[in-house]
């Protein structure tokens, strides 16, 4: 909706006035003379710690000159409080009101994402490792169950029957060498696929696992993101409306 | 058996078979086994060989249970079949795990993403266990 909005915005004005927030390069002006250029590229997502401030540097790289880089990295951008939770978004038209109210008259040329997601992150307590002990019991006997369950589900036992009967030649009801090897390899098999043995021997590239946590992680954001878009959306209709 | 019985027998085999071959396949690819060995081993160059491999198990799978094929093989045979069959099913088992998005939920809600590896490890021990309680104690 707000992209929707910030698109009809820009075709009615002239070229240069964008309030660019998609606008990722474009120029943002007040002024018409040449000003210093300010370059600014926001993170997508970054941790600060609780209760502090949210300053430039924390969301942004800033490319500028000099003396007034520095300035600019200190610039104050929001003081999260308590209730507004731990996942704060703040979007490039925040970050530019908030650079031309103190420094009016800079031309500000945004890069990189039109958002970012700040998780303010409470000092870690230790999880406890009896939650630990927990949890990993949990897995343990559910692996366990839901492998006899396959195992039920496929008719295991009169396939490996059949199976060692093949090789043999001969009956066998109960082909322990087989069932053993078998049992050995599945574990063999699962940390085969999740690379953990050989991570360090053979290459570089991420493991499935690793790969699944960041997209889970990506598709929080993206949603937490979208969320707090549409809240601001909200908020901002229902202050007009007022 | 009439030649119109023959074709229909024919066409009916033909059209389970296609059925359940590429529904088998579909389920490996699904699941990402091949690029996941391949990937482990370093020999993207050669999956050809290792869908070769996979129809050629199949084909012959399923030939040699229907006619009932039989070789005197030594013991010792069935412990090397048994340990490939255990690796494979245990990549299933992992792949599926994956799919489900088991564990990233599982520890980012918990706040334990360091102690992924341990989890992993209950899982892998988990089968294990059930794998060889199954076999060697619940029916011995």
């Amino acid at each position: 909706m707000l992209f929707l909005r910030a698109k009809s915005k820009s075709k009615a004005s002239p070229p240069l006035a964008y309030y660019g927030q998609y606008a990722s390069g474009r120029v943002v002006s007040m002024e018409k003379e040449s000003a210093s250029i300010v370059y600014l590229r926001l993170r997508k997502q970054v941790g600060l710690p609780a209760g502090a401030p949210i300053r430039l540097r924390d969301v942004a790289r800033v490319l500028a000159e000099p003396e007034l880089e520095g300035k600019l990295l200190e610039l104050e951008l929001d003081r999260p409080e308590q209730r507004d939770g731990n996942l704060i978004v703040i979007d490039t038209l925040r970050v530019i009101s908030a650079i031309q109210s103190k420094f009016p008259g800079l031309r500000i040329e945004l890069l990189g994402e039109p958002h970012v997601l700040v998780e303010m992150i409470k000092a870690e307590k230790k999880p406890s490792l009896l939650l630990f002990a927990l949890v990993w019991l949990l897995l343990f006997f559910g692996a366990a169950l839901t492998i006899m369950n396959f195992h039920a589900d496929v008719s295991m036992p009169e396939v490996q029957v059949r199976i060692v009967e093949m090789i043999t030649g001969e009956k066998d009801e109960h082909p322990y060498l087989f069932q053993g090897a078998y049992s050995v390899g599945i574990g063999f098999g699962m940390i085969v696929f999740f690379n953990h043995l050989f991570k360090k021997k053979w290459n570089e590239e991420p493991t499935p696992l690793e790969v699944e946590m960041f997209l889970y992680q990506e598709n929080l954001n993206q949603y937490v993101v979208a969320e707090e878009l549409k809240k601001m959306h909200r908020a901002d209709s229902s202050a007009k409306r007022n | 058996m009439s030649p119109l019985a023959a074709g229909l027998a024919i066409f009916l085999g033909l059209a389970g078979g296609v059925a359940i071959g590429s529904g088998v396949i579909a389920l490996f690819i699904v699941l990402d086994m091949i690029p996941r060995l391949a990937q482990v081993t370093n020999s993207y160059d050669k999956v050809h060989w290792y869908e070769g491999a996979m129809i050629a198990g199949a084909v012959i799978g399923t030939v040699a249970d229907f006619w009932d094929w039989k070789v005197a093989g030594p013991w010792l045979i069935t412990g090397i079949v048994g340990l490939f069959n255990g690796v494979f099913v245990g990549m299933l088992a992992a792949a599926l795990t994956e799919v489900l998005n088991v564990l990233p939920i599982l520890a980012k809600r918990l706040h334990m993403q360091r102690y992924l590896f341990g989890f992993l490890l209950a899982m892998v021990f988990g089968k294990m266990a059930g794998s060889l309680f199954e076999w060697f104690i619940y029916r011995p």
